[in-house]
């Protein structure tokens, strides 16, 4: 038998498996210091305005905002115009983005939901105070000192696993609040439900939420 | 409220959904500097991604890329890529149109020059061939096993007609002279002539001639005017 094949048998295969660890950190640790240079190259590019920079933002995120916003709007051409209008504000925002400590997934993200919450409220005739309340959270300074796998797969995959753990109503309240962006009274005003029996569910539900992104981390 | 209870109502803060009255509370404690609520809500902020991220996945509209990239003003680097390529093969095309279009009107000016020279000899040939019909007109055969030879054709009331062949080739400025030479007297000028790369040559003098036994016809090379009198010596003379 090849010696290279012993690497898998009996006593063997469990020392070139620990051989390997070190291997398998090294190149853990290369992915994340490269994801956050390619990630702090393009910030930088970004406050440059190199023209190149907008086109890999978009084809990084594009897609991602696209998705969140067509699954709030529902609708096909409303969504063109609100990722348009999210880039739009990312472009004018990005020099007050800490190039260094700050993670351009998750702001995308918040800036991609607020516009299309945003729009679900005009055409709803819904308060318009709530417009500012959004501007706030979208500030570029809270984006930073973020986990490296704020938006990571495994980080992903918890989160569906996780909103499969909710019961009916606690992933309804969830919905509504994320991609309805309906508050407590309004969530208990379209379902018919007493508000205290809401927050009880938007409560459990965020509580399930929390534990197993913790969980996540802790791993 | 405590940082521990606040902490709960981090999600809705951040979604924008909490009620006036607790939304101002959370405002004025983290407007006091509370670094650990600051990063509880970063924390949130990165629960809120991670279920945003979660949305279904579309795959947008093509164009929407150039639409952002429109937005920003920023032309789209593919389309700029083919626009660039699109205008480098225009140059080329136009630049092969145009060495095609000069090489098509080289080729026409050869064709142009080929037919004149083809009607040229047509009309000497057709010349000749009457000149040759005409009962009058009587043959002449010189430089009988000499390099340049040929046959001169006279006839009194039309002229003389020379056909020779192996000329010698021309020097550059050089050309051929043919003399009509009277007995007893200076020659005279009779024509300039070339001949062809082969070395043959045709040549007429039309018009009446005053002839008489004893006269000659001689070719000489002169310089290209021509000349009033041969400057060399004749490549052959030919009795009539």
């Amino acid at each position: 038998m090849a010696p290279s094949l012993d690497l898998f048998h009996g006593t063997d295969h469990h020392r070139a498996c620990v051989k390997l660890i070190p291997v398998a950190l090294a190149y853990g640790i290369f992915q994340v210091v490269m994801r956050f240079k390619d990630e702090s190259d393009l910030v930088r590019r970004l406050k440059e305005r190199d023209p190149h920079a907008m086109s890999d933002l978009y084809d990084r995120y594009g897609r991602l905002a696209y998705s969140l916003i067509y699954r709030i709007v529902r609708n096909g051409a409303a969504a063109e115009d609100l990722v348009q209008e999210t880039f739009l504000r990312v472009w004018n925002r990005v020099q007050s983005f800490d190039r260094q400590k700050g993670a351009l997934g998750p702001w995308i993200l918040t800036v991609a939901r607020n516009r299309a919450i945003d729009y679900l409220r005009s055409i709803d005739g819904r308060m318009a105070a709530g417009s500012l309340e959004l501007d706030k959270v979208e500030n570029p300074a809270l984006f930073c000192e973020f986990s490296d796998s704020a938006l990571s797969i495994d980080r992903a995959r918890r989160i569906k696993g996780a909103l499969e753990k909710l019961s009916t109503n606690q992933r309804m309240v969830i919905e509504l609040a994320y991609f309805e962006g309906l508050s407590q009274t309004e969530m208990a005003a379209q379902m018919k439900q007493p508000l205290g029996t809401v927050k009880t569910w938007v409560r459990s539900a965020l509580k399930i939420l929390r534990e197993e992104l913790t969980e996540a981390a802790i791993a | 409220m405590r940082c521990e209870e606040l902490r709960e109502m981090y999600e809705l803060y951040t979604l924008g959904v909490l009620e006036d009255e607790e939304r101002k509370e959370i405002d004025a404690h983290l407007g006091g500097g509370c670094e650990a609520c600051r990063q509880s809500l970063r924390d949130v902020l990165a629960t809120n991604a991670a279920v945003l991220s979660a949305a279904p996945e579309m795959k947008p509209p093509a164009l929407l890329k150039r639409r952002v990239m429109a937005a920003v003003g920023v032309r789209h680097t593919g389309w700029a890529w083919a626009a660039a390529l699109a205008a480098a093969c225009m140059l080329v095309l136009a630049l092969w149109m145009s060495v095609q279009e000069r090489r098509g009107s080289a080729e026409l000016a050869d064709a142009r020059r080929t037919i004149l020279q083809i009607g040229a000899e047509r009309d000497h040939m057709m010349q000749a061939l009457s000149f040759l019909n005409q009962p009058e007109t009587q043959q002449v055969g010189f430089g009988k096993n000499k390099p340049a030879h040929g046959n001169i054709f006279v006839n009194p009331r039309r002229g003389v007609l020379l056909i020779a062949t192996n000329l010698p080739p021309l020097t550059p400025g050089r050309i051929f002279e043919m003399w009509l030479i009277p007995k007893g007297g200076a020659p005279q000028p009779a024509g300039l002539f070339q001949s062809t790369d082969s070395g043959t040559a045709y040549h007429m003098l039309s018009g009446p001639l005053n002839l008489s036994s004893g006269d000659a016809i001689a070719v000489t090379v002169e310089p290209e005017a021509g000349s009033a009198a041969p400057t060399t010596t004749p490549l052959f003379v030919a009795p009539i």
